[in-house]
């Protein structure tokens, strides 16, 4: 397994390679060019073209791309063109408040979408397994940031329960970091306990009819012990992938979620970072996000093993 | 459902259940020392000199201070100096600054940090290049003063040195302004009322200004960029939000203080909130436009240009930007800010009274035009220009025009617009704007309004009329030959089409009613802003 592992960390690394230059190609091909954003609206073109020159942007692709990685191999993301900042310091301020919103999203996630799908698969067919699926494509169905918006105004605006917008770092308190975190994260976990749910309830049920569950019934074995320890286990193995597909679906999510409750992560540095042609920041962040899709992958994989000892490596 | 449309209605119900008096939210806590703004757009970056985005100016003008600043008569008054005085030829500028000045390091403002400072500034700014162009010598005198001989004299110096346009002369330590005025400074040190907190800042999301203590205001009151600039708050906190239906909730929460424009669609929602003020923010507004291109057909004949104005109208851009609000808009049959000394509407006839669809057909056919394809680039991500792009695209149609309307975001028109390639060939034929009113008031600043042809801005106009006008702006010795020399100037601009001016508009501010002494003008002024518990 150990030399799995490694293999595959390994083979992200040609992943990554070819993901940095499709996006590289792509930004450079792309319309658009920072220097006229940064010079604005009085410039002069002999102004552009120095604010091109003195950013590196005047020369060749080839040179360009060769320096990128020539600095990513030295452990160096660049320097964003507009706050002048490391891309490693400002994608290191962002990390925080996407990876505890995508977090805390995932544990909503997996909390509420498991037990509802076993409930409905335990009662399929009955009113509850109406509600349930009638809830889960309610859930599907609506824009994160239409749930966002009827969140922001119930809880923070008529309740004043919980705050609109922000986000607090974990080191000021458990509470106040989690309380910017409950509203961004039901907005964002909704599509996802949708899926989640369908998709357990959907393998529930057909576990449910195999013969071993039978037997455990007529073993005497309890309802709950019967979904939760037999059933569940067996149909680990799609759902931890719908799970896991859903990681990085999250990373899309989190872009609008972001925005929509103010929170300074990733998502939203993406967005500026591409309206304002902040091609290093742009890069580092795909760097970073692919290497997040491959390693996800693979803790799929390994959770595999897990659930399923069948499976091997 | 559309996401504007789902903003407005959330916000909307927001804003009805809120109209009695709110109990504080959770969150609620924050310091009444501290005032929490959420800026018109991100702090992308923090060099007024090398960034001349107009939050960069914004944010700048707390921590940069200047020589001269503007004041509500857009008058320049003196700032950092003490006196100056013109020699009689008016070649020789000498400049004493005020005695106590201090940067935020603890370190006296001395005038080779003055000098270093207006030397990288006259680099990037248009009426720095000017004063350059004219310049013998720039020199520090002794540690107060320092002199500014020309070659000839530039009756406008002191405007220069106090504008509120971008990039305005802020003064920086010598060893910051030494900087290559085309790379970024990274030392955020000046000598205005507040210090930029640079490890609190989180660039698209946070900036935090906390009050200079040794900072030594003028005793005058102040009135925008001039007189007595007194913090009565210790920090102020800048939370970018892209959101303008978030903005809005924490505005009505009590989340942030002050929201500098808010959006149209929500101010009904604010208005209705006991607890929220909401007013015009810049009186001196925007004004709307569209440039054709002068170096390709069918816009590089007058007759097709004249023949867009005839058939535009102004109101259906206006309301297409602000809405059914119309204590938002006038039209505007000129080109400078309306209600400032030089407004003028002389040559703007074309602009007023019934619009004449068929006569500017038949003088668009007079023109030539067969049909080619005009190529016409919106940026879909601005809502102005996205507004006014939709109308134009209209109006074009109902011309007889081809239009290849070229949907894209504001990064793309901002470097498409410099190609002079023919429009086929990645180049275009029109693109949508708007500038701010504070840049429109008079020729110095007004970049949109020169029409010298490959040295103009985008379009590239040619005007000899207009540029000669533009010279006698410049050189007129007091305000009724500036008021003649720009009517002349507005006419020439008219007859020729410099551009489209598409009206004028005013966009509001909001902030909660424990803040007071906002102030209106062409930038959020923080000075004289106090905020109760």
């Amino acid at each position: 397994m150990l030399s799995y592992i490694l293999r595959r960390i390994v083979s992200t690394l040609p992943v990554m390679a070819i993901v940095a230059l499709f996006v590289f190609s792509l930004l450079y091909i792309a319309p658009g060019d920072p220097a006229v954003v940064i010079a604005g609206d009085q410039a002069s073109p002999e102004d552009v073209e120095r604010i091109r020159q003195s950013l590196g942007l005047d020369r060749p692709f080839l040179i360009q791309f060769g320096g990128w990685v020539w600095r990513i191999l030295h452990g160096d993301l660049g320097t964003s063109i507009f706050t002048n900042l490391p891309v490693s310091t400002m994608i290191g301020q962002r990390l925080g408040p996407t990876l505890s919103l995508m977090t805390v999203t995932l544990l909503l996630t997996i909390v509420v979408a498991v037990p509802l799908g076993v409930v409905a698969a335990w009662k399929a067919g009955s009113l509850i397994d109406r509600v349930i699926m009638g809830f889960a494509v309610f859930g599907f169905s609506l824009p994160v940031f239409v749930v966002g918006y009827m969140l922001a105004y119930v809880f923070a605006l008529e309740l004043e329960w919980l705050p609109v917008q922000g986000y607090t770092p974990l080191a000021q308190g458990f509470w106040p970091w989690l309380e910017n975190l409950i509203l961004p994260a039901v907005a964002l976990g909704c599509v996802y306990i949708a899926l989640i749910a369908r998709i357990t309830r959907a393998t529930m049920l057909e576990v449910l009819q195999q013969d071993y569950i039978r037997t455990a019934r007529a073993k005497g074995l309890g309802q709950g012990g019967i979904l939760f320890v037999h059933a569940l286990k067996n149909a680990a193995v799609p759902i931890v992938t719908v799970i896991g597909i859903g990681i990085a679906l999250l990373i899309g999510g989190a872009v609008v979620t972001e925005s929509v409750f103010a929170i300074p992560g990733l998502g939203r540095l993406t967005i500026d970072a591409i309206l304002r042609r902040d091609y290093p920041v742009i890069q580092g962040i795909v760097l970073l996000f692919s290497f997040v899709y491959v390693l996800v992958n693979l803790m799929i994989d390994v959770i595999y093993t897990l659930v399923d000892p069948r499976i091997r490596y | 459902m559309d996401r504007r449309t789902v903003l407005k209605g959330l916000a909307g119900a927001g804003g009805l259940a809120l109209t009695g008096v709110s109990a504080p939210a959770i969150a609620q806590g924050a310091s009444a020392r501290t005032l929490r703004f959420v800026p018109q757009a991100n702090l992308a970056n923090f060099d007024p000199i090398w960034g001349t985005q107009y939050v960069v100016r914004n944010a700048a003008a707390l921590v940069w201070d200047t020589l001269y600043g503007i004041d509500s008569s857009l008058q320049p008054q003196r700032q950092m100096v003490e006196s100056e005085q013109v020699s009689d030829d008016g070649t020789t500028w000498t400049f004493k600054l005020r005695p106590g000045l201090k940067f935020h390091d603890g370190e006296p403002v001395l005038s080779k940090d003055v000098v270093a400072s207006l030397t990288r500034w006259a680099v990037r700014d248009p009426m720095g290049l000017m004063i350059k162009a004219l310049q013998q010598e720039l020199t520090a005198v002794d540690d107060r003063t320092f002199k500014w001989v020309l070659k000839q004299p530039f009756p406008k110096m002191l405007y220069a040195l106090g504008k509120n346009n971008s990039p305005c002369a802020f003064i920086m330590p010598e060893r910051i302004a030494q900087t290559d005025p085309f790379k970024q400074i990274g030392d955020y040190v000046g000598s205005g009322p507040m210090k930029f907190a640079k490890a609190e800042w989180v660039p698209g999301a946070k900036a935090v200004f906390e009050k200079f203590a040794d900072y030594a205001p003028r005793q005058e009151k102040s009135s925008w960029l001039a007189g007595g600039k007194q913090m009565l708050v210790d920090r102020i906190e800048w939370i970018v939000m892209p959101d303008a239906a978030t903005a809005a909730a924490a505005l009505q929460n009590g989340e942030i203080d002050w929201w500098e424009n808010p959006i149209a669609d929500l101010v009904p929602v604010l208005k209705k909130n006991k607890n929220i003020s909401v007013d015009i923010g810049d009186p001196l507004g925007n004004i709307g436009s569209f440039r054709m291109n002068f170096l390709y057909p069918p816009f590089n004949d007058v007759r097709a240009r004249r023949a867009v104005l005839m058939a535009m109208s102004q109101e259906d851009y206006m309301r297409a930007i602000v809405g059914d609000d119309n204590s938002l808009w006038k039209p505007l049959p000129g080109f400078f800010t309306p209600d400032t000394p030089l407004y003028s509407e002389a040559g703007g006839e074309i602009l007023k009274g019934k619009r004449d669809l068929d006569a500017a057909k038949k003088l668009l056919a007079e023109s030539g035009y067969s049909g080619q394809p005009v190529t016409c680039l919106v940026a879909q991500d601005q809502p102005i220009t996205k507004a006014q792009g939709d109308v134009t695209a209209d109006l074009l149609k109902k011309l007889g025009m081809n239009v290849d309307f070229v949907a894209t975001d504001w990064g793309t028109v901002g470097s498409r617009r410099a190609l002079k390639t023919p429009p086929g060939q990645g180049g275009w034929n029109m693109f949508h704007t708007w500038h701010a009113g504070a840049d429109c008031t008079n020729p110095a600043p007004y970049t949109a309004i020169r029409a010298n042809g490959d040295k103009a801005w985008f379009g590239w106009p040619t005007s000899a009329g207009t540029e000669k006008e533009v010279t006698s702006w410049f050189e007129a010795k007091n305000l009724d030959e500036e008021k003649a020399a720009i009517g002349r100037l507005n006419k020439a601009a008219m007859d020729d089409v410099v551009y489209a001016p598409t009206g004028f508009f005013l966009s509001y501010t909001a902030w909660r009613k424990n803040v007071s002494g906002i102030a209106k003008g062409p930038l959020p002024f923080f000075w004289g802003v106090s905020k109760s518990a």
